[in-house]
Parts: structure tokens; sequence; C-alpha cells
């Protein structure tokens, strides 16, 4: 490949971008929105003061290829395209087992990032622990498409992040799934020191499916604790068998997610913080669960 | 071959690498100094300007996803020695301009905000206005602002 650094291949079709990206091995990445490929560029210090070519890799710039975008609304769920941005997200009426997702869309960072981010930059981010949309896809049950050099697979998210650099070159995420079965709803929250615009200290989404208002299956998911967002299945277990909302139960799973996380330190807050406020926030998060999807 | 958009209704291209910032192409190729580069990580928004009608952080803006749209800035609002748009002119007339170097950036997030907005109240304004930091912390007076350019707007001209 001639490509030279910091150049960037349009694409049009899937096609193209799964073998430029093969091509490319690890010397390619696709690039999507771009928020983060730029914003880690400049963390890393390889950009200069007046804005210099920011990254040493060769991207194929996803924008122009149809099949990853749109989305389509069924009886079985939302099929979103991996470029749909935070703000499309945000907009899209997909009841309440999408509500985690529609809510992680609407209160990540601001305006000038919900335009422009996308959902597979989000899922494909590596060193993001505080992504938002990440632990609402974890609840929510979310496969991704996947195309590649060798056709086209379809894995849960949750087996997706822990591989995602192990996955072969060219490989793209082009579709997300969110399953919507009957008497599943959801719900998200978020804690920020300032009011909004800012990464999470923690982040959490909670899923439940009922039958006559009592919780048969649970999933609750935290991000920004641990390096990447995970499922925690203990935490989930206490809400099952207690009707949806059940503020004890609640209190239970809070405690319960915080022994099965192990917190990162970071400059903006200590482990044992995001620890503290875990129990309360995914309080808030279960007493947006409705009774009744 | 050239990145080519327009910039304020006029034709523009950049034969700069499809990663460079959009926000560098804007003042250091077309000249247009109005956004700034402040933070450079899109935190602070004082280089937002609009790409196909909604706000983006142009420091984190690719060039070559600028390729083919329509981008503005606070350049284009109001012409040399011409009328300022409503919400200029409410930010002038409440105060809310103090050291000007969010402004470019507010006025932006703004201008997209009143162009799309039917109604809007402080708490819809605040909440817009999130990626946009005002160091000088005038944010009361910027908010008011926009509010009485939005009564302007609905009532037909300028406050």
């Amino acid at each position: 490949m001639s490509d030279a650094l910091g150049y960037v291949r349009p694409v049009t079709t899937l096609t193209e971008a799964v073998a430029a990206l093969a091509g490319l091995g690890d010397e390619g990445a696709a690039l999507a929105g771009g928020t983060w490929v730029m914003r880690t560029a400049q963390r890393d210090g390889q950009r200069g003061p007046s804005g210099s070519i920011p990254d040493l890799r060769r991207y194929v710039a996803l924008k122009w290829i149809p099949e990853l975008g749109g989305y389509t609304a069924t009886d079985e769920g939302i099929n979103v395209g991996a470029l749909l941005t935070h703000a499309e997200l945000a907009g899209i009426d997909g009841g309440p087992a999408y509500a985690c997702i529609r809510d992680a869309a609407r209160k990540s960072a601001f305006p000038q990032v919900r335009n422009v981010a996308t959902i597979g930059g989000n899922i494909a981010a590596t060193g993001f622990a505080e992504a938002d949309l990440i632990p609402a896809l974890l609840a929510a049950q979310a496969r991704l498409e996947l195309a590649g050099p060798s056709g086209t697979v379809t894995v849960p998210i949750e087996e997706y992040l822990p591989e995602r650099a192990r996955r072969p070159y060219g490989e793209l995420i082009t579709r997300i799934h969110v399953p919507a079965p009957d008497g599943r709803s959801s719900a998200f929250e978020r804690l920020t020191v300032r009011a909004a615009g800012e990464y999470p200290i923690v982040n959490v989404a909670v899923s439940v499916d009922t039958v006559s208002g009592v919780v048969t299956t649970a999933r609750i998911a935290v991000g920004s604790v641990e390096p990447v967002a995970r499922l925690c299945p203990d935490a989930a277990a206490q809400l099952v068998g207690r009707r949806a909302g059940d503020a004890a139960a609640a209190t239970a799973a809070g405690e319960a997610a915080a022994a099965e996380l192990n917190a990162r330190e970071s400059l903006d807050s200590p482990g044992w913080y995001r620890l503290a406020v875990l129990p309360p926030l995914l309080r808030r998060a279960v007493a947006r669960i409705p009774a009744t999807p | 071959m050239p990145y080519s958009f327009t910039v304020n209704g006029k034709q523009a291209a950049s034969s700069a690498p499809g990663l460079t910032p959009l926000i560098s192409v804007l003042r250091d190729e077309l000249g247009l100094r109005g956004a700034k580069l402040a933070c450079g990580e899109g935190r602070c928004g004082a280089c937002t300007v609009l790409v196909d009608g909604r706000p983006v952080a142009s420091c984190l803006y690719p060039l070559a996803n600028a390729d083919s749209a329509a981008v503005r800035t606070v350049e284009g609002l109001a012409a040399p020695g011409g009328p300022l748009t409503p919400v200029q002119d409410a930010l002038l007339s409440s105060g809310g301009v103090q050291c000007g170097a969010c402004i470019p950036g507010i006025v932006m997030t703004l201008t997209a905000l009143l162009e799309s907005a039917t109604e809007l109240d402080d708490a819809s304004v605040r909440e817009e206005l999130a990626g946009n930091i005002c160091r000088c912390t005038g944010y009361q007076k910027i908010i008011d602002a926009t509010l009485r350019a939005s009564g302007a707007r609905s009532g037909g001209g300028q406050a």
C-alpha cells in the first residue's frame, strides 16, 4: 500500500472497505465520525498546537457507505447501522427494551460530539472505559453484525468486547441488532461531577424481562469502573423474582455490583469512590423501570 | 485529489491530509479565524462550527469527512457592515459577550438551536450549551440573550 501517513481513503461500498482494511493490516483502521481517533491522538501528543496530522495510521473512511446507515424497527427489535450518531440514536422511539440505549445516547457528552460520534465507533474504540453506549448495549443483549474478508458473522456484544483486538483485519461492525421481546424494559443512569458535558464516574444500564410485573430475567451492566464495561451477573440475580422497580432488590443489586467489580484508579476519581456511588446510581436506574413495560 | 466542500456558501478545497482537523483548514488555509483552537480535544466548544447544519467540534472533525459538506462558521452569519443575526444582536445588547473567546463557538451552537427548535426555555438552552465552556462564566446572560433572540424570531423581527 502506498497510502501516506495521515491519508484517509474514501470508499463507497462495504466490499471496498473490507478489502482496503484487510490489505492495510495492522497499519490500517476504520474512520467513522473520528471523534475518538482525533482525541486519542491529541492526548498521545502526536499533534502539534496548530493542528497537524494527528495519527500515524492509515484510515479508511466509512462515511459514504450506505449499508452502514439507517435503521429498521420491527416487532422483534431495532436494527441500526454502525454509522448512526448518538444524536440519531437519541431520536429513535424504540420502546422500553431500547430505552437504556436511547438515554445513554441522549446523555452522553454534548451536542458537538453527539452529532458526530457513531455507535460503531463507540463499540470499536479501545481504551475508552467511560463510553456510555456500551453498558446500555450489554444490558440490552445487543448483537453485532460483522462483515469481514471471510463473510458475515453475528456476535453478542459481550463476546465481542474482550476480543476486539484479536478480530481479523478487514472486519467491520456493520449493524447492531437490539432485541425487543415482550415484557422487557430498561433504564440507564450516569454520574458526572458537572451536570453534563463530561465523562461519567460510573454509568449503569438495567434491562429486565417481566411476567405480570415480576422480574424473570435481568441484566445489569456497569461502565467506567473497570477498563471495559461489563455485565454484573451477581447484581442482576438480586432483581430476579422481585417486582420490577423494587427498591430493596435494587439496593441488594447495588451492593452485589460493587462487590463483583475491580475499580480502576484515575485522575478524575479514585476507585473506592466509583464503587461508593454505584449502588445509589443503580437504585436510580431500577426506580425508572416501569412496573409494566 | 483535494477535498472540496462549501464554507458559508462558497466553494472551498483543501489538499491537506484527510485526518487534518477541520479547524486547521478553516483558520490556516482559508483565513477564517473566528472559530478558536482552545482545548484541542473536543471539550470546550470554542471551535464549534456547523457541518450540514449541525454543531460539531471542528478540532475533532477530520477534513476527509467534510468532503461535499456544507460548513458554516461565525464569519458567515453577518456580512461586514451588515446587520447582525438576532442571536448576535441579543448577545451584544444583553451583555452576553465578555472576553469573547468562546463566543464564535457559542453563536454557532445557538444558531443551530434557534434554526431547529420551536420552543425554548432556560433548561433547554443550558442543555444545548453543555459543550461550550465560558471561562468568564457569563452563562446566564448568554442564556437570556438566546431566549430573547428566540422571542425576536417568533415575532418576525429583530430585538
